[in-house]
């Protein structure tokens, strides 16, 4: 007994317990979860036996009724359309910040950390800002819009099926640039700025210089961000609530509000389950590839 | 012009091209707060105003009572505090082992972290709320929320403080040791104090996520009596609303508590952030 006392307080006892601590917590609330969930994406759930563990099992079935649905491939392809667009949108925006950023003037340093701002506020505000912004007959976009010239009707953003989801893309975007500039930012700064004046005595432009110094030196925080821009992006919901709730007629759906809606709205778990199973599975991959990417990180 | 001038006034166009990129990106903000200022009818005049004839200070009193704010903004306050304190806790001394050791079980204890790091809440809520309904803790939904958050929460706390704890020498803890402190003295009394300021900005950062989060709440606390400011607006905003500047006085109120640690310290929360994704 006292053995075992001194061995947590002066021991490998010491270490264990402190990390056992933290993994039991996360297996139990995160770990038992991901497990619980592919179980039931394997069963029949249904409001009258939600409460006891054992259901019916059917085997593929959600996933085989899952696809036949017609809605199923339109909103999968909203997510691609979602991610690609989000990522693509806050890397170049924030990497232009980011290289202009790099320039040296008074003040730089704390207005870039100003624009973080965005990225901190609560994704529902967000959400619920852009809606006002993006509304269709007193939008301050489309008021803006039209009077420098490019539209001459509203744009229904939010009701409009060919345009609800580019709303929650531009405020995905609005949302994510800040947090792209500041790991891009981080990244630039680790390049060596001899290796420029070199290029720089040598003859190259601006542009061969970004070309074959800049975007390789960068290849490593580049795929972390693009990855992390990912999962972040998979992990969107809030803007969904706040400014389409899906809609109008799954236009806007993507599969993680999907999987919400089902479960919450339709009370369809074992339907709710079945996308998260496969959603988690993309995330997943998604996260091998951002731990490679910074592993030299990682390690130390 | 001689050299210097000219750097002189690169350096101040330079300045105000950045000032107008940041008036450009931090518009919506701005937006909301003026939004939130107007007359119920002004916020639908045409063209929109960029200021308010006369603010309407009080439509922000109005909203805070008629909306029973204080009940939500302290729910909010609930769960930010306690997602902080466990992951706090739980996830320092996690962190500290995971900073210490290289060997092959660490690195599978840092893999299955960052693994959980990226789980989307939207698709964790299924299988916990059915859970959580199974062993009754939804009969407690704070505390149930409280839980699924700050296993959401801890992985990247971890992350951001194992960084910092790799920059406590080594050598500090190990002189303790030759002194006749235990391991738990001479983390206690060495490591932890060397280590308090990123674990102060991760723990903050982790309060600032709790108090804006949304699909749990949304999803496990039924109750509005319990509902934090998130599931509040969520509610207000509804879907053919027009109320837009109570709603932006609502959202302005909610978010004051995190503008004003954002402002305070914005240089810490940003150092601290880049460690911890990218180093």
């Amino acid at each position: 007994m006292r053995a075992l006392f001194s061995s947590l307080r002066d021991g490998k006892g010491f270490d264990i317990s402190l990390i056992a601590i933290a993994m039991v917590f996360l297996i139990l609330f995160s770990g038992a979860p991901l497990v619980y969930n592919a179980i039931m994406s394997f069963q029949e759930v249904d409001i009258f036996n939600l409460g006891t563990f054992i259901r019916p099992w059917v085997g593929l079935d959600n996933y085989r009724s899952l696809f036949a649905d017609p809605s199923t491939l339109p909103i999968f392809w909203n997510t691609v359309v979602f991610v690609f667009s989000s990522i693509a949108g806050q890397f170049i925006v924030g990497f232009g910040l980011a290289l202009f950023f790099t320039l040296k003037f008074p003040g730089a340093a704390y207005l870039r950390g100003l624009f973080l701002v965005s990225w901190v506020m609560p994704g529902l505000v967000v959400g619920a800002i852009w809606n006002w912004i993006l509304s269709g007959d007193f939008g301050i976009l489309n008021h803006f819009l039209k009077s420098v010239g490019f539209i001459s009707e509203n744009i229904f953003w939010r009701s409009d099926i060919n345009y609800s989801l580019w709303a929650v893309i531009i405020a995905n975007i609005w949302l994510g640039t800040a947090f792209n500039m500041i790991l891009l930012s981080v990244g630039l700064a680790a390049i060596p700025r001899d290796v420029y004046e070199a290029a720089e005595l040598d003859g190259a432009t601006a542009i061969q210089r970004f070309r074959t110094i800049t975007l390789p030196m960068m290849r490593a925080t580049i795929g972390a961000v693009v990855s992390l821009g990912l999962i972040f992006t998979l992990q969107q919901f809030d803007l969904f609530a706040a400014i389409t709730s899906g809609g109008p007629a799954n236009s806007s759906n993507v599969a993680q509000y999907k999987a919400w809606e089902m479960s919450f709205r339709e009370y369809d778990f074992a339907r709710g389950a079945t996308i998260s199973v496969l959603m988690i599975v993309v995330v997943m991959i998604a996260s091998v590839i951002y731990v490679r990417s910074t592993k030299q990180e990682v390690r130390g | 012009m001689n050299e210097y001038g000219q750097k002189i006034w690169t350096s101040r166009l330079l300045l105000i091209v950045a000032l107008g990129l940041a008036v450009i990106y931090l518009f919506p903000l701005y937006w909301m707060f003026v939004t939130s200022l107007k007359t119920g009818s002004d916020v639908f005049a045409t063209p929109p105003a960029l200021w308010p004839k006369v603010p309407q200070w009080s439509t922000y009193a109005e909203v805070w009572q008629s909306k029973n704010m204080a009940r939500y903004m302290g729910n909010s306050l609930y769960i930010a505090t306690g997602t902080m304190a466990i992951t706090a806790i739980l996830g320092t001394g996690c962190a500290y082992v995971l900073a210490r050791y290289r060997n092959m079980w660490i690195d599978i204890g840092l893999f299955l972290v960052l693994m959980l790091q990226v789980l989307p809440a939207s698709l964790m809520v299924t299988p916990l709320f059915v859970g959580f309904n199974q062993i009754g803790l939804l009969e407690l939904p704070r505390t149930a929320v409280i839980l699924a958050l700050s296993a959401k929460t801890m992985p990247f706390f971890i992350i951001l403080v194992r960084a910092t704890f790799m920059a406590v020498p080594h050598e500090l803890e190990e002189a303790a040791l030759v002194d006749g402190n235990s391991r738990l003295g001479a983390f206690w009394n060495i490591v932890l104090p060397l280590a308090r300021n990123g674990i102060l900005v991760s723990a903050i950062l982790i309060f600032m996520q709790a108090f804006g989060e949304f699909v749990y709440s949304k999803s496990m606390i039924q109750t509005s009596e319990l509902q934090p400011a998130s599931v509040g607006l969520n509610s207000f905003m509804g879907p053919n609303t027009n109320e837009w500047n109570k709603i932006m006085a609502f959202a302005m109120m909610y978010v004051m508590p995190i503008l004003g640690i954002f402002i305070l310290l914005q240089r810490r929360i940003v150092a601290g952030l880049t460690s911890g994704a990218l180093k």
